[in-house]
């Protein structure tokens, strides 16, 4: 069965020279999901243990993903598997339906490049969408 | 440019001009006006503009980027190869109009360009991936080559001397050149030297491939049985629940085996190591996996699944149990007690049922029901799952009930009785999920769609009208409860459908969010019924969100090629293209292109514009086939819906083979349609010059011919379709719906259509024969007005009967009334487009013939039988069309009047909340009549008014 689907970029935030200078190099998760029956199995984090090991190797400062904030299972694996909750973006999903936009937290989780963890400090304020990279 | 970005566009065409004033010759500021243009609609002007500046060949960075931005809108990125290709001629060493002149190449998939123009920058500035661009752009001309010999003789052995260069002089750096240069090995087929490369130092490179899939993929081409043996064996070792290695790891013992390959005595027994190539070895192997799983810290499926992957395969080579792995049913049933609370469960087991003797179902079933612990609160009452666990292992014995055939043994009362006990589970199991999210499923929804399932084979197996209530009911009821579940959303679609009210279903299918690709996978369950059931607006709006998506997906693929070059993502490019590919072919986006013009003529030519502005519109010309006949595929998903079915009732390769072929056969009829439609304004010459009036007629003639030739192989189809339906074939009811085509021929529309179109081929002889010995196409075309206004009037007689009514307590339904009646309305739409070229036809012979009557003032001039034959069927026409007016208005009185409160609902085993639920549904059904009956009747009253103008 179709059980896993996942897609994994390797994003460069600001420009490439500025990158690895800035320490924003870093592993981005672009979509995550595990098919309802073959939830519970731990697969969810294989797959996040695998990007991690390659944003290593790729010499990451942090991995990174966006997640709705109403969606507290995932907001809550992922704090299980070491993320944190970095900012929050405002009206970052657009609704369809007439419901409201909703928020998104960026969470993130430091690599071993990141010696002092500098990366995962949360922001004390919300940021818009159009003010992220 | 603000002002632009902002969406004002007639501020910043201001601005452009205020600049322009001041500044004749800014160039920048033209193209931001042409933008401005373009956005608010003045394409022409703004092409214009553009032309103006591009000739100009301008250098300055604004300028080309504006420029690039405004072409790209105009959907010409063609243009944009023009204007660097100028631009690096201008300034030859410039890295950045050189990159952009090879991005704009990629755009447009110049491969042959884009090869130079990478190593035209290598030689700028000597970065290795420009390098590597061209590199790739010759493997891109070796995909795309139609010689596959050309490909493999010149592109791939240039590519891979390229590589080579680089690898000699030491200057590969990145994991996409290993990449890239194993890509170009593997599709030579070169696979030792890709293992080399692999194995070798540059392996070393590989970050996110990882270097053992790419060597097990290369063993298995080389058919190195031993390695991969060998290789797979060790990553058992290491993860003993990764199923793709169990897989190969058996491929390759009985590989050996039959190789009878033995070890060699003195060396290793391969490149990976040691090698297993006996049964023995092979059982011995799965057992250790097994006792070591036990040590474990998490229970792990792969060993005791590999076991009995290992008893099927033996099965299939004639050993029984000569191994003595054990009796599968015993070890499923122990399979069971290790994961019967996982939901992936029954997926695990459902593989491996085929082991069990029938014989021994039943046992099976009830031996795994008594571990499972539930409880009962009195003697009498069902017994209950205490928790979550328990719950999904019960459930799981379900479905396998379900999957073994045991539900649909039962007879009518015992059905009934396993419903009402699936949906008492299910209400109780509410329990455990009373703190899930909207957005999460209900622990036990399973229950309710089993439940529904059941009913549904009542009601398709055993003609129990009632049961598609019941249907619907608990899967409302299910909905209310998980709001996100989409297998409740996807059965409410094909059941509402099923019974001819689309109302409900354009709001459940909205609730699924489809994106993207969904579009062209499910997108079927809205078009196939939309119009088919008379709720245009729908139609109309379905066909949108598809084309909408295969319209962008050709600029969409494009960027994300864009994207994967500035990343090295090389080996992704391919599959971009073929992804696009597999897109532009697809049967889906061919049916909504062909749906959504016949649509859009059906409600709008001859009514809000005529006829052949509506074509010209549309760019249709009868000449023109855009449908992909040969490659046309079916990317749609019929196996979205879940069931559990026995494999003789799921859905087959055969089935899925039947239905393409059944709807490339409708899709033909109504390609076809579409085109004859639009070959009749082609046919009348009415605006034509007195002295080029052999040219014109010679360009007409060859219209007629165009028109001839499409009802024939209109007939062609036609007949093809009627042979196909012969088979009588029956899909499963979950499977694929059937399409219009059954409907279409046993209605007689269309007889009606065809004839319709023989019509117009005998009205065109009389045009060009003129009125002088045409008696015979006279009768005949008088003959034809007769017999369409029989036909039009037998197809009338298809649609009356009652839509809806209550019949001995039930509510019953005829949808194929619904379907029909759309029928009517586009067959006669088609009738009063061919009448009106009829009309154009017989008009000026009737003013010449007044003409001649006034000058010769004599009174006896006949008029000619067309004429009054003419005369005679619009007035029926018109006569037929009222009627079927008033049926549909009697419809509406009976829609209206319909008091569902009445049904008492008495007699059946529905609980009191059900009920509640079951009026919804009726209510819905009941709206959703009465919402197509009111489409189809405004429609076909502004096609009555325009039988009015037809009176020569």
């Amino acid at each position: 069965a179709a059980a896993v689907l996942m897609l994994c970029m390797f994003a460069v935030m600001g420009k490439a020279e500025g990158s690895v200078a800035r320490e924003e190099w870093h592993g981005h998760v672009t979509a995550l999901s595990v098919a309802p029956e073959f939830r519970r199995l731990g697969l969810a984090a294989k797959l996040m243990e695998l990007l991690e090991e390659i944003s290593e190797k790729k010499g990451g400062f942090f991995v990174d993903l966006f997640v709705r904030v109403s969606n507290q299972v995932a907001v809550n694996m992922y704090k299980q598997l070491g993320y944190s909750v970095y900012r929050t973006v405002l009206e970052y999903y657009s609704a369809s339906n007439g419901e409201p936009d909703e928020d998104a937290y960026d969470m993130r989780k430091a690599l071993s490049r990141d010696t002092e963890k500098k990366s995962i400090i949360p922001l004390p304020h919300p940021v818009r969408p159009e003010d992220i990279e | 440019a603000d002002y632009l970005d902002n969406g004002n566009n007639k501020m910043a065409i201001q601005q452009a001009d205020k600049l322009l004033k001041k500044h004749k010759d800014l160039h920048c500021a033209k193209v931001l006006k042409a933008i401005g243009l373009q956005r608010t609609g003045k394409q022409d002007e703004a092409y214009a503009l553009a032309q103006e500046v591009a000739a100009l060949e301008p250098t300055d960075d604004n300028s080309l980027q504006a420029l690039t931005i405004l072409y790209r809108e105009m959907h010409r990125p063609e243009l944009v190869t023009k204007l660097y290709e100028a631009a690096v001629k201008k300034v030859p060493n410039s890295e950045e109009y050189h990159s952009h002149l090879f991005m704009a190449y990629a755009r447009v998939g110049e491969y042959k360009k884009m090869q130079q123009a990478g190593m035209a920058l290598y030689k700028i500035v000597p970065k290795n991936p420009y390098y590597f661009w061209s590199v790739m752009s010759l493997i891109m001309q070796s995909i795309s080559a139609q010689d596959e010999n050309l490909s493999k003789t010149m592109f791939l052995p240039l590519a891979e001397r390229m590589v080579e260069k680089m690898v000699k002089e030491d200057k590969i750096e990145a994991e996409a050149e290993v990449e890239l240069y194993y890509m170009i090995l593997e599709r030579l087929e070169k696979y030792q030297e890709a293992l080399d490369v692999v194995r070798g130092k540059l392996g070393g490179k590989f970050i996110c491939q990882l270097i053992i899939t790419v060597c097990m993929a290369m063993y298995k081409k080389l058919c190195r049985w031993p390695e991969c043996n060998a290789l797979s064996r060790r990553l058992l070792l290491k993860n003993s629940d990764d199923w793709q290695f169990y897989i190969t790891y058996f491929d390759s013992v009985f590989q050996l085996i039959d190789e009878s390959w033995t070890p060699p005595l003195e060396e290793e027994h391969s490149l990976e190591g040691e090698v297993h190539s006996s049964i023995e070895q092979a059982v011995k192997f799965i057992e250790e996996r097994i006792s070591e799983e036990s040590k474990s810290s998490r229970p792990l499926r792969g060993p005791y699944l590999a076991k009995l992957e290992l008893i099927r395969r033996l099965r299939c080579r004639g050993c029984n149990d000569e191994y003595k792995l054990g009796d599968p049913e015993e070890l499923m049933f122990q399979y069971f007690k290790k994961f019967g609370d996982k939901p992936c469960c029954f997926t695990d087991l459902k593989v491996f049922v085929d082991l069990l003797p029938s014989s021994q179902y039943t046992k099976f079933i009830s031996q795994l029901l008594e571990v499972i612990p539930l409880s009962a609160a009195a003697e009498s009452e069902i017994a209950l799952p205490a928790d979550i666990k328990a719950l999904q292992q019960h459930l799981c014995v379900v479905q396998l009930s379900r999957l073994l055939g045991i539900y649909h043994a039962m007879d009518k009362k015992q059905k009934l009785t396993v419903v009402r006990e699936l949906m008492l589970r299910y209400r109780h199991g509410l329990e455990f999920g009373k703190t899930c999210l909207k957005t999460e499923l209900q622990f036990s929804d399973y229950y309710c769609l089993l439940a529904v399932h059941l009913l549904l084979d009542l009601w398709l197996e055993e003609g129990e009208e009632m049961a598609v209530w019941q249907c619907l009911t608990l899967l409302e009821e299910g909905l209310s409860h998980s709001p996100s579940n989409a297998q409740f959303k996807l059965l409410l679609i094909r059941i509402y459908c099923r019974l001819g009210a689309f109302e409900p279903v354009a709001e459940l299918y909205s609730s699924l969010d489809a994106k993207h690709i969904q579009h062209d996978t499910i997108g079927y369950l809205l078009t196939r019924y939309a119009e088919a059931l008379g709720h245009y607006a729908a139609a109309s709006q379905s066909c949108n969100f598809a084309l909408r998506f295969f319209h962008s997906n050709q600029k969409d693929t494009s960027e994300y090629i864009i994207q994967a070059y500035k990343y090295g993502a090389f080996e992704k490019i391919p599959e971009f293209i073929a992804f696009r590919n597999r897109l532009n072919s697809s049967l889906h986006f061919a049916q909504v292109r062909t749906e959504r013009m016949l649509l859009d003529l059906l409600l709008e030519a001859n009514i809000s514009t005529s006829l052949e502005e509506s074509i010209k519109s549309m760019s249709l010309s009868p000449e023109e086939d855009d449908i992909p006949w040969k490659d046309l595929r079916d990317n749609r998903d019929l196996t979205v819906l879940f069931n559990w079915d026995p494999k003789d009732r799921d859905i087959s390769e055969e089935h899925r083979k039947l239905s393409l072929e059944e709807e490339t056969l409708w899709l033909r009829i109504r390609s076809l349609t579409l085109r004859l439609v639009s070959g009749l304004p082609t046919l009348s010459h009415t605006v034509q010059p007195k002295n080029s009036e052999k040219t014109a007629e010679n360009g007409v003639s060859s219209k007629i011919d165009t028109v001839r030739s499409l009802l024939q192989q209109l007939e062609a189809a036609v007949d093809s379709g009627k042979k196909f339906l012969e088979q009588k074939i029956q899909y499963p009811v979950l499977g694929p719906p059937p399409t219009r085509m059954a409907g279409f021929f046993s209605n007689g529309s269309c007889q009606c259509q065809t004839s319709l179109f023989y019509l117009v081929s005998d009205i065109y002889e009389l045009d060009t024969n003129g009125l002088e010995d045409s008696a015979e196409i006279q009768e005949r075309i008088g003959n034809s007005f007769k017999s369409l206004i029989e036909r039009l009037t037998d197809l009338f007689n298809k649609c009356k009967g009652d839509l809806i009514e209550i019949r001995d307590g039930t509510l019953k339904t005829q949808p194929n009334l619904l379907e029909n009646l759309v029928f009517f309305v586009e067959t006669i739409s088609i009738t009063l487009w061919v009448s009106s070229y009829c009309d154009g036809v017989l008009r000026p012979f009737k003013s010449n013939l007044q003409k001649k009557k006034k000058k010769k003032k004599e009174t006896n001039v006949a008029m000619p039988p067309v004429f009054t034959h003419f005369l005679d069927y619009v007035t029926e026409l018109q006569t037929l069309t009222s009627n079927v007016i008033d049926h549909i208005k009697g419809l509406e009185i009976i829609l209206t009047a319909l008091k569902l409160e009445e049904l008492s609902l008495k007699d059946t085993l529905l609980l009191q909340e059900e009920k509640k639920f079951t009026k919804t549904v009726q209510g819905k059904v009941q709206s959703s009549y009465h919402h197509s009956v009111q489409e189809i009747g405004e429609l076909l009253k502004k096609r009555l008014d325009t039988i009015k103008k037809l009176k020569i």
